[in-house]
């Protein structure tokens, strides 16, 4: 199976520092790629624009959820495509996990492929704080779903058309991450969990989600049940 | 009569002719607001009758009847508000969607004319 069908969604929210080089290294492995720009302000746009990926932009910002669902849609438009994935745009995931997690899709033992953190062979030089609040965010996510995964909000996910197709994100904020597992466990799709590589640098600490934001997805996921 | 209650007629009596005026409505609509506006009016010259309600109802005076009505009264408000703005969050996801899967159609077809 050829990797141009595997569409990799990175959604970008002023990511100018660091998205010319993730674009360049999943293009490397033949990956078809799927930039989401998020109304971004800076010059992420113009860093890759030269490049030979397909660019959606959201003339408002509107959040990540939002942004990796536009990224889903139009991937589903495109007749090659027969795995998905998600992809964080600030360096933080390694390509290369990537193609561990793509073996489960193709030989249909898996529907989604979860990375985490706290798998053996996993690596993540994450705080002992951010470590703590994955562990609430679990515990969450498991209240919410009753999926009790090894981690939370991981980024890295892949996923084949069936799984695609399903998913259908209302929630534009971070609240998606737990949305998708809601999705999963509401119909029953297998998902397998596999380490992966994140890396923490100074860079993309500052744009890591905080206690409050755990807090505003905590209340998004509450209040949108009810109206949903 | 007490300040307070100038006041409150001042305030209920101009409500009114904002909402009147502002919402452009039809006579129906004048008539509900004028009921509502004289039962306000009455409660306001007539305190006492607050409290043989509220005592009818197991309340013990009448300023709390109100304001229990009032939560009541607001919470539906709010919750009502939230549904219509999250309502709206969608429309405007969707129309923003819409218009980048369109841009990128539109640009791809450019590029294969070129």
């Amino acid at each position: 199976m050829e990797n141009s069908s595997v569409y990799i969604i990175v959604p970008v929210f002023n990511e100018g520092f660091t998205i010319r080089k993730v674009v360049v290294s999943l293009l490397e492995y033949g990956f078809s790629v799927i930039v989401v720009d998020d109304a971004s302000t800076d010059n992420s746009y113009s860093s890759i624009k030269d490049l030979n990926i397909h660019y959606l932009l959201h003339e408002v910002n509107l959040g990540q959820g939002a942004a990796i669902q536009t990224g889903i849609e139009y991937a589903l438009t495109k007749g090659d495509a027969k795995i998905f994935a998600t992809f964080d745009g600030d360096g933080q995931h390694r390509v290369e996990d990537i193609m561990e997690m793509i073996t489960p899709i193709e030989k249909n033992e898996a529907d989604i492929v979860m990375g985490s953190r706290f798998l053996p062979g996993a690596f993540s030089n994450a705080s002992f704080i951010r470590k703590t609040a994955i562990q609430t965010a679990r515990i969450i996510n498991f209240l919410f779903t009753g999926l009790w995964l090894t981690d939370a909000h991981n980024g890295l996910r892949v996923f084949n058309r069936k799984t695609a197709s399903l998913l259908d994100l209302k929630e534009n904020g971070m609240a998606h991450a737990s949305e998708i597992l809601f999705r999963v466990a509401k119909y029953k799709l297998r998902v397998k969990e596999m380490p992966v590589h994140i890396l923490y640098t100074d860079y993309s600490r500052k744009k890591g989600q905080s206690i409050f934001n755990g807090i505003k997805i905590f209340f998004d996921l509450v209040f949108n049940r009810i109206f949903d | 009569m007490t300040a307070i209650q100038i006041l409150l007629i001042a305030g209920l009596a101009l409500s009114a002719i904002y909402v009147y005026l502002k919402f452009q409505s039809v006579i129906a609509d004048a008539i509900i607001l004028l009921l509502f506006i004289a039962a306000g009016i009455i409660f306001v010259l007539f305190p006492q009758l607050t409290t043989k309600i509220a005592n009818k109802l197991g309340v013990g005076r009448g300023t709390d009847l109100i304001l229990y009505v009032c939560i009541v009264f607001f919470l539906f408000v709010l919750i009502r508000m939230y549904a219509r703005i999250r309502k709206l969050e969608q429309t405007v996801t969707k129309i923003v969607r819409d218009n980048s899967m369109n841009a990128v159609v539109k640009n791809e077809k450019e590029k294969a004319r070129n």
